[in-house]
């Protein structure tokens, strides 16, 4: 009895839920949201941008911007640029961290019109495996009528032999923490395509596979 | 209720890998040698894994959550005639968890980890001894394993200390000893057919283990190497499904020195490890195991 005693307390001690830590830092990042490519001497447009933080979830910051040539184009504190004189000048978002300084840029030509670029409505890339599964295959994403269709083409493979397989969105590839959970993959070759709704396209930059009762990645690819 | 189905297959795949790699070194009879009629072996043994990576489908190695599974068991063999020996190996006590995934940039909790407590999977057989008075000893074992240990444990339901799968192995024993200078040398070697049911590929088992008996035989130890080899004919070989593929046809090939010492003539301590050289689909962490051991 004593022995099974010495037993049990021995695994109990033994066997208690330990911590497993995750390296899932990103860079931080500000993302200029609306880009035109040009502003009409004269008219006003509000431009947006968004801070997405070290773990890649969108975070409130105030938004610092500015014009590399006020004389060109001015912008206010609210992000609302005014066109002053032709030529060009570089728009500036940027968020001010107590180590550092995260900004993105645009360069905005000041003319007789004002234009914004063609709405992109798809985007695409490529998944590869980071781990010793199989994954491989080019994929796009573009909006249908409201919602999303992340299409893969023919030469998508993945190994069925990794249980609980699952694809997200997210801005942070190294985990599926806050990321967006499309699905568990249920096919494992060949063109498919998934349905996915209250996504906007723009919202994330990395498709992530990710095997959940082992909490480890099997591969990523970049939404270009 | 597919996405549990699956998950459940993982643990079960952990349980099963874990039990495949020990069970044949530290409970279940190994050898051809059977009891005499009314004698007996019995141990209390502790065997537990924590594991932190897994061999892949490719045979290599990718980390995992880290889990860890604990069998308090107890062992026995006992004669009902000189040529049958009964069997029992009876996890009493199994825990198995897997830990908790912080964010090493927040410290955020973003999966807790989880456990469960129970018995586990049980094996019954029975052992005939073909040829036991010769030089060369030879037996045959069926051995039963009754899913009576948990399949869906924890609040994701995903761990396990049972596989809830029905199966039978049947294994013959060949082997022999000899005398080397006072010291006795003996080998052995097995090879099995393991029918499994719910859908899991049946598998060929196979091992062999040398061992010397040392100082006025109060020192045994022992080499096993021991393998499993996957018919790959169970249902969820269908690659619609991998998650079952994943538990069904694992494979594995590992090597698990043991050492006893021998109190008295009845009462004994054996410590052991196993290790997998190579394998598809099982955790690469070496297991080990600690008992207590009574021959009558």
């Amino acid at each position: 009895m004593k022995f099974i005693c010495l037993l049990l307390t021995g695994m109990l001690l033994t066997g208690c839920i330990g911590d497993d830590i995750i390296f899932d830092t990103v860079e931080e990042t500000v993302r200029i949201s609306n880009p035109i490519d040009s502003l009409q001497v004269g008219d006003t447009f509000q431009f947006t941008a968004s801070y997405l933080n070290n773990i890649g979830v969108e975070e409130n910051q105030t938004i610092l911007w500015s014009s590399s040539d006020p004389s060109k184009a001015s912008i206010a504190e609210d992000g609302t640029a005014t066109g002053i004189e032709l030529g060009q000048t570089q728009i500036i978002a940027r968020v001010e961290l107590p180590t550092k300084t995260v900004a993105d840029s645009m360069l905005l030509n000041i003319s007789n019109t004002t234009t914004t670029p063609p709405a992109v409505t798809e985007r695409s890339g490529s998944i590869v495996t980071t781990s010793s599964y199989l994954l491989q295959g080019d994929f796009t994403l573009r909006e249908d009528n409201g919602d999303l269709i992340l299409e893969f083409d023919s030469n998508y493979a993945a190994s069925s032999a990794l249980p609980g397989l699952y694809v997200y969105l997210t801005n942070n590839p190294n985990t599926n923490n806050n990321a967006f959970e499309i699905g568990e993959v249920t096919t494992f070759s060949g063109a498919h395509s998934y349905i996915i709704s209250g996504i906007e396209l723009n919202q994330y930059d990395y498709l992530l596979y990710y095997c959940k009762p082992f909490s480890v990645k099997v591969g990523d690819g970049d939404i270009e | 209720m597919e996405t549990s189905n699956k998950t459940n297959e993982i643990m079960k795949n952990i349980i099963i890998i874990f039990s495949l790699l020990v069970l044949p070194g530290l409970a279940i009879a190994q050898s051809p040698w059977t009891q005499k009629k009314g004698g007996g072996f019995y141990k209390l043994s502790q065997w537990w894994v924590i594991s932190d990576g897994h061999f892949t489908d490719t045979g290599q190695i990718d980390p995992n959550v880290t889990s860890g599974v604990f069998n308090t068991s107890f062992y026995g063999q006992y004669g009902i005639t000189d040529r049958v020996t009964a069997v029992l190996y009876f996890p009493f006590f199994s825990r198995a968890y897997f830990n908790n995934t912080i964010s090493g940039t927040t410290g955020e909790v973003i999966t807790p980890g989880e456990s469960v407590n129970s018995i586990g999977d049980t094996d019954i057989g029975i052992t005939y001894a073909i040829l036991k008075n010769k030089g060369i000893k030879l037996s045959s074992t069926l051995l039963l394993g009754l899913p009576i240990g948990k399949s869906a444990g924890g609040e994701s339901g995903i761990l396990q200390t049972g596989d809830g799968e029905f199966n039978q192995l049947l294994r013959v024993d060949v082997g022999g000893g000899l005398s080397v200078k006072k010291v006795n040398l003996y080998s052995a070697a097995y090879f099995g057919f393991n029918n499994r049911t719910n859908g899991f590929s049946d598998e060929l088992r196979y091992g062999f283990e040398v061992g010397g008996i040392f100082f006025k035989e109060k020192f045994v130890a022992t080499l096993r190497l021991s393998g499993i080899s996957s018919l790959e004919n169970g249902s969820a070989a269908d690659p619609a499904n991998g998650t079952s593929l994943f538990a069904n046809n694992s494979e594995h090939f590992s090597w698990s020195p043991e050492l006893a010492y021998n109190f008295t003539d009845k009462f004994g301590v054996s410590a052991s490890f196993g290790k997998a050289f190579s394998g598809k689909l099982i955790f690469a962490n070496p297991a080990y195991s600690f008992g207590v051991y009574l021959k009558m």
